[in-house]
């Protein structure tokens, strides 16, 4: 089943003045249960298709449908409201409530959705605890390190039931022991739970555990493969 | 909603030195503003209450012309009449009739020009407490005949003391000049250092005997139960009585009238200029607190809180802080009024210049309760308008600043 489908998406920064074309009539569709990679250099577009998936930012052009909802015409109190409840985000740099704790942070989301107090504290222990940090659910970000902020934020992203998680550099700013475990995680939900990824990224070592690469050149997908599962 | 109190709570003490800035800003801002008021209040009521206890009274009778011209022979027609009226009116607390005329006081060093006030001592200090301002020697109950009181500070430029003599010369009701030889039994020191040079005190009769053949009288001084009834009584005595003009203390004295409408602009102009300050105190800190958190808020809308929830937190975290603040504020300002209301504020270093323009050196300040409401409400309302600004600001940022680099 397709979540995700963009059709003919452009986008182009500063149209009046340097017009900067990050994106060229790029037409993607992204199915349930998929682990995929956006790779490219610098500058290629993968992070700005990121945003547009996520609702983060309207192309110039084109269409992002998710389930069949077009999400790049919707209305900004709406589209919050659509990312809320049906898109989880990772980000390079963790982003976490720096005020909140571990297990706040995971739970803020879901209260943000208002949902049953009894439920999210359930919830936020099993996320916590499929991540590894059980233990760790008191502790605030500083007090954790990279990687395991990092999980926490995969939790929280979790944490809302979303449709897909949509991950930008998730293993940038990790050293190859967190990174590795965090992928772990990834693909342990996205095998056993079937949640979809999608991440942005430069890392080898993320786009090895792909089961799906799309390679960006200039704000068009140059190739598409799918690779061996064995592999990894 | 709880969640977002959490939120706005913790982030408030992120950074404890500097909420704790703002704090103390809204706790300044508020003290000043009820102190300012209070002190403004307590001057202002001190100098009308002053002027209507000592001398100017509720209300007074004169000639029509008398407060102009100034003669002698412009007295109170029907004077018995108006004094029985007064004594049978239940509005009336006590009055008291004086004897007035503009004279030359002359010692054996220079001349002034004074008005001389003959008073009738029982019921003068019935009806006022200009004798509280003796400092040296007696009052009119002196045995001494012709007897007078003088300003401390008309005595110094006559070189005069006590049990010295003087000169009064002032024309009678037949315009002719009379002149006698008076003895200083009491200096008095007043509120105002040009009222003490230019007023000297002697007993009514004394004062009559030289004036004219039957006793005169030129104002009679009318202390109320309520001065808010001021007007309504010198109505009453305006149409009983022709010939006279009766008129409340703020027709009488209309510097004193316009000075209360000042105290007010003042009050207004010094709150405004505080809550000015203590707005742009608040932007500052809110904006500061919000540039930081530009990138956790872009996370915050991209994760999917409204930028409706965004408003209430960032308001909250003021809104925190302000009630926070004006509490603190509202009691230490209280304290503060509590304190300086039983012991006075003593501004000695001004009391020379503060008593040539008749005020007090020692202020008492006072503020009613519908006073620290206004500005309570103030204080609150426009700590929370300085934050609409950061607030507005708060949930323009755009989601994308999630995934910008730090």
């Amino acid at each position: 089943m397709t979540i995700v489908r963009t059709e003919k998406l452009c986008k182009v920064y500063n149209p009046d003045t340097v017009p900067v074309h990050a994106l060229n009539n790029v037409c993607i569709e992204v199915d349930e249960g998929e682990f995929t990679a956006l790779r490219g250099p610098s500058g290629s577009g993968k992070t700005t298709l990121l945003n547009m998936i996520g609702g983060l930012d309207k192309p110039t052009e084109g269409k992002v449908f998710i389930d069949g909802h077009e999400i790049s015409s919707m209305k900004d109190s709406k589209r919050i409201d659509f990312r809320l409840q049906n898109i989880g985000f990772v980000f390079q740099h963790y982003n976490l409530i720096p005020v909140f704790t571990a297990a706040e942070n995971v739970a803020f989301i879901m209260m943000l959705q208002g949902r049953d107090k009894q439920e999210i504290r359930k919830r936020t222990d099993k996320l916590l605890d499929q991540v590894g940090l059980g233990d760790r659910k008191d502790a605030r970000p500083a007090q954790l390190s990279g990687g395991q902020q990092q999980r926490v934020a995969v939790a929280r992203a979790l944490a809302s039931e979303p449709r897909f998680i949509l991950a930008d550099e998730p293993t940038a700013n990790l050293d190859t022991e967190a990174a590795m475990n965090l992928l772990d995680i990834m693909e342990k939900m996205n095998r056993e739970q079937n949640i979809t990824f999608v991440f942005s990224t430069h890392d080898q070592r993320v786009i090895d555990r792909a089961r799906r690469v799309v390679t960006m050149v200039d704000g068009a997908i140059d190739q598409d493969e799918i690779q061996d599962p064995d592999k990894t | 909603m709880k969640t977002l109190l959490t939120l706005s709570w913790r982030n408030i003490w992120r950074h404890p030195a500097r909420s704790s800035v703002l704090l103390a800003a809204v706790i300044a801002g508020l003290w000043a503003g009820v102190v300012t008021v209070g002190l403004v209040n307590g001057l202002m009521q001190q100098r009308i209450d002053y002027l209507i206890e000592s001398e100017i009274t509720h209300a007074q009778v004169h000639h029509p012309e008398f407060q102009a011209e100034g003669y002698s022979w412009l007295y109170i027609p029907d004077h018995a009449e108006i004094v029985e009226w007064l004594e049978n009116d239940e509005r009336v607390v006590s009055f008291t009739s004086r004897t007035i005329t503009d004279g030359m006081l002359q010692s054996p060093i220079k001349t002034s020009g004074v008005r001389i006030r003959g008073i009738d001592m029982p019921s003068e200090t019935r009806t006022t407490n200009f004798h509280d301002n003796l400092v040296a020697g007696e009052y009119l109950d002196s045995d001494i005949r012709n007897a007078i009181v003088i300003g401390e500070r008309l005595a110094d430029e006559h070189n005069m003391e006590l049990g010295n003599r003087v000169v009064l010369t002032f024309e009678d009701v037949d315009n002719e000049l009379t002149s006698a030889s008076f003895n200083i039994v009491g200096l008095f020191r007043s509120a105002s250092t040009d009222y003490d040079e230019r007023n000297v005190f002697v007993r009514a009769d004394e004062l009559n005997a030289l004036l004219s053949d039957t006793p005169v009288h030129h104002e009679i001084g009318i202390m109320l139960t309520d001065e808010t009834r001021a007007a309504e009584v010198v109505d009453a005595l305006n149409s009983e009585f022709s010939g006279i003009r009766a008129q409340t203390w703020r027709q009488l004295s209309p510097e004193l009238s316009m000075l209360v409408e000042l105290g007010g602009v003042m009050v207004v102009l010094i709150t405004l200029i505080i809550m000015l300050a203590l707005a742009f105190g608040i932007l500052n800190t809110m904006l500061m607190a919000l540039f930081e958190r530009m990138r956790e808020i872009g996370m915050l809308l991209s994760i999917g809180m409204s930028r409706r929830r965004v408003f209430g937190m960032i308001m909250l975290e003021a809104g925190i802080l302000t009630i926070a603040g004006a509490a603190a504020g509202m009691i230490l300002a209280t304290l503060s009024i509590q304190y300086f209301s039983d012991r006075g504020l003593n501004l000695e270093m001004f009391a020379e210049g503060a008593a040539q323009i008749g005020f007090d050196h020692i202020i008492y300040p006072t503020l009613s309760v519908a006073e620290y409401i206004t500005i309570l409400a103030v204080v609150v309302m426009i700590t929370l308008l300085a934050s609409l600004y950061p607030a507005f600001k708060g949930i323009r940022i755009n989601p994308l600043e999630a995934a910008r680099d730090a």
